[in-house]
């Protein structure tokens, strides 16, 4: 039993985290970098103590002290959130050892699962279906790669080690072209990451990324609560997520294998707290372990929002040692949920992160609208964390009534000051191939660019044209008034100077 | 006051008569045009119906974005017009073109090398911020001069990071 938590994290995350502990009646904790002093989570907590200066490793990351600030407030647990320290293994025992509840698994569940070779080994040993592949087994040679290439089968892929975003990655169709494609993936890796190794993995194809939230009691209770699909992806990146997936949708039966799959995969380990399974599933929906995820994800509120648990809530009944609320039969999905995060970074310019004082910020709201979020005007996004500034989040009845809605909520969020996806988003909600949910993995890189979902659809370029030129109308007159003879008491040179100075 | 708005192939003649009439290609509408607490987005009323769009300011003309859309607006008066005919045609567009870094960051990687000729869409430079490796492209050809940074870099937002002539 506790009663204060820190809450080791920031943004977004940590506030959601500090909203159940105030449902709970928990004092919350906050600790924060110097970046972060005008920060929500810090506004929020009922306590909040600085960590250091602004880069993670100086502050988000540094554990030691984070402990040592919990154990002088007297908290008597840590929510690591997700990102930073929430799947350190060490860091949930160095918790243990100073004597504070740590509101995840234990630090063998983080282990396990995070050796990406031994958790691949376990969830195989538990006869469950992995993803073929050499992911995890250390650095290989040409030589042995070719040797187990067959074996994989093709065709397959070939993956640099460090880092991702598609750079040096090649699809072998047979195995008389994998020498030359090995060596030009180990040159880009090599250039790219400075990382040269390789590892392989079948290529799956038409692939989508499904996962399945799991919740597990101290006394051994392990249940799911349905899956999310989140293929919506852009270097990897997650964009989108939805509950449920509209490529399982009403097949019951798919749900509950992997379900069933994704709760053995958890006793595999002894897992105890909140975690997610993530799957690839192919077009004739076989489906494979791809990896589990030892903490909250961020996607979690569509699945709160189909079953009515308050995931966070159930994290730290957990913690406390109690048992859990449901069980399986009573976990039923109801609607659909669409998650789109809200990231600073400009569609129309190569999605390249925008930084800067947010001076304006309209939350769309109305029935079935959420917003999780950790800006508010006049906070400024800085470049040291996650361009991740907020999660838009629906329900609807049916899938399509989630959309309209989502569509709605997009046109309402105002966000001023830095550039957002939304745009992005709204083209997407405007795809045919989105709304009919026939998108895998590669959709946004292959199948989706902002030009061509503008095309044909909702021409208001006579619109845009009368706007631009009221705006350049606006700023001639402003220039003709501002060089107005005989109109101030300085000089008009000094002030157009100061009017260009204002502007620069 | 007229106007030539051009959008993509389009081109829009807008007369602004006062503040409340418009006439677009002929057509006469009733205007009520606002910016919302001094901020780069608007609200028009026209013949009632009502639009709200951000307009941000660029080198290559306004950025609209209206209902999600983004339209690139070139707008000129008449006289900015005569004069650039008079010029004969567009600007030549062969001036240097100065990477600045978009947003502060570390710089990972330099891909590129003093007096190295480069395409358009080439890669420059990568850029880390916000846990993002971006990669800052040259917008057109041309060579690499002056390259003032190098790998491990920390740079400071709009800080030039080489030049392309």
């Amino acid at each position: 039993m506790f009663t204060k938590v820190l809450i080791a994290n920031r943004g977004e995350i940590a506030v959601r985290i500090i909203r159940a502990c105030r449902e709970l009646g928990v004092q919350t904790v906050g600790v924060f970098s110097e970046a972060d002093r005008q920060a929500l989570h810090v506004r929020y907590a009922d306590e909040a103590y600085l960590l250091g200066p602004a880069p993670a490793r100086d502050s988000y990351l540094r554990g030691d002290k984070i402990i040592s600030i919990a154990q002088k407030c007297g908290a008597d647990a840590i929510h690591p959130g997700y990102g930073f320290l929430a799947e350190r293994a060490d860091f949930a025992e160095a918790c243990q050892e100073a004597g504070l509840a740590f509101i995840g698994p234990k630090p063998s569940a983080i282990a396990a699962m995070g050796d990406k070779a031994v958790a691949r080994a376990t969830v195989a040993r538990a006869g469950i279906p992995v993803i073929p592949g050499t992911e995890g087994e250390g650095a290989l040679s040409d030589d042995e790669l070719l040797a187990v290439a067959p074996k994989i089968g093709f065709p397959l892929l070939i993956k640099p080690t460090a880092g991702g975003g598609g750079k040096g990655m090649r699809e072998v169709v047979e195995l008389g072209e994998m020498p030359n494609l090995l060596n030009a993936s180990r040159r880009e890796a090599e250039a790219s990451f400075g990382d040269g190794n390789v590892y392989l993995e079948k290529l799956v194809k038409g692939a989508r990324h499904i996962e399945i939230q799991i919740l597990a009691d101290t006394q051994g209770n392990v249940i799911h609560l349905g899956e999310r699909e989140c293929s919506m992806q852009r270097r990897h990146q997650k964009l989108l997520e939805e509950s449920p997936s509209p490529f399982v949708a009403d097949d019951q039966a798919l749900r509950d294998r992997m379900g069933d799959v994704a709760v053995r995969t958890a006793q595999a380990v002894s897992y105890v707290n909140a975690g997610t399974i993530e799957f690839l599933v192919d077009r004739d929906k076989n489906f494979f372990f791809l990896e589990m995820n030892t903490r909250l994800q961020v996607e979690h509120p569509v699945t709160e929002l189909v079953t009515g648990v308050d995931i966070v809530r159930e994290q730290i009944r957990i913690a406390r040692g109690r048992q859990l609320r449901y069980t399986q039969d009573d976990i039923v999905m109801n609607g659909c949920a669409i998650e789109c995060r809200i990231n600073a970074e400009d569609p129309y310019n190569d999605f390249l992160p925008s930084t800067g004082i947010v001076t304006h910020s309209l939350l769309p709201t109305g029935p079935a609208v959420r917003v999780d979020t950790g800006i508010y005007p006049g906070f400024e996004i800085s470049p040291y964390y996650d361009s991740l500034i907020s999660k838009l989040i629906v329900w609807g009845d049916k899938r399509s009534e989630a959309i309209l809605r989502m569509r709605r909520s997009l046109e309402e969020y105002r966000i001023l000051g830095v550039r957002t996806n939304i745009p992005f988003h709204q083209s997407l909600m405007a795809s045919f191939l989105f709304m009919g949910g026939f998108y895998d993995t590669r959709f946004v890189e292959e199948k989706f660019s902002m030009e061509s979902a503008a095309e044909g659809k909702d021409d208001s370029s006579e619109i845009a044209a009368i706007i631009a030129s009221l705006v350049a109308h606006q700023q001639t007159q402003r220039a003709a008034h501002i060089i107005q003879r005989n109109e101030r008491d300085t000089s008009n040179w000094k002030w157009v100077s100061r009017w260009e100075r204002m502007r620069k | 006051m007229k106007y030539i708005a051009t959008i993509g192939k389009h081109e829009y003649l807008v007369e602004i008569i006062d503040e409340h009439t418009v006439i677009l290609d002929g057509q006469s509408y009733s205007v009520d045009f606002d910016s919302l607490n001094d901020q780069p987005v608007y609200s028009l009323l026209l013949d009632g119906h009502s639009y709200e769009s951000y307009v941000y300011p660029g080198d290559e003309g306004m950025q609209v974005i209206l209902h999600g859309h983004q339209f690139l607006a070139n707008v000129e008066d008449e006289r900015e017009r005569r004069l650039r005919a008079a010029a004969g045609g567009k600007v030549s567009k062969k001036t240097v073109f100065h990477l600045k870094a978009p947003m502060p960051g570390l710089t990972v990687a330099v891909s590129v090398e003093e007096g190295q000729e480069v395409a358009a869409g080439e890669v420059l430079v990568i850029l880390e911020s916000m846990k993002m490796q971006n990669e800052l492209k040259s917008p057109r050809a041309g060579k690499v001069s002056r390259l003032l940074v190098r790998p491990g870099d920390r740079v400071e937002q709009r800080q030039t990071l080489l030049s392309v002539v």
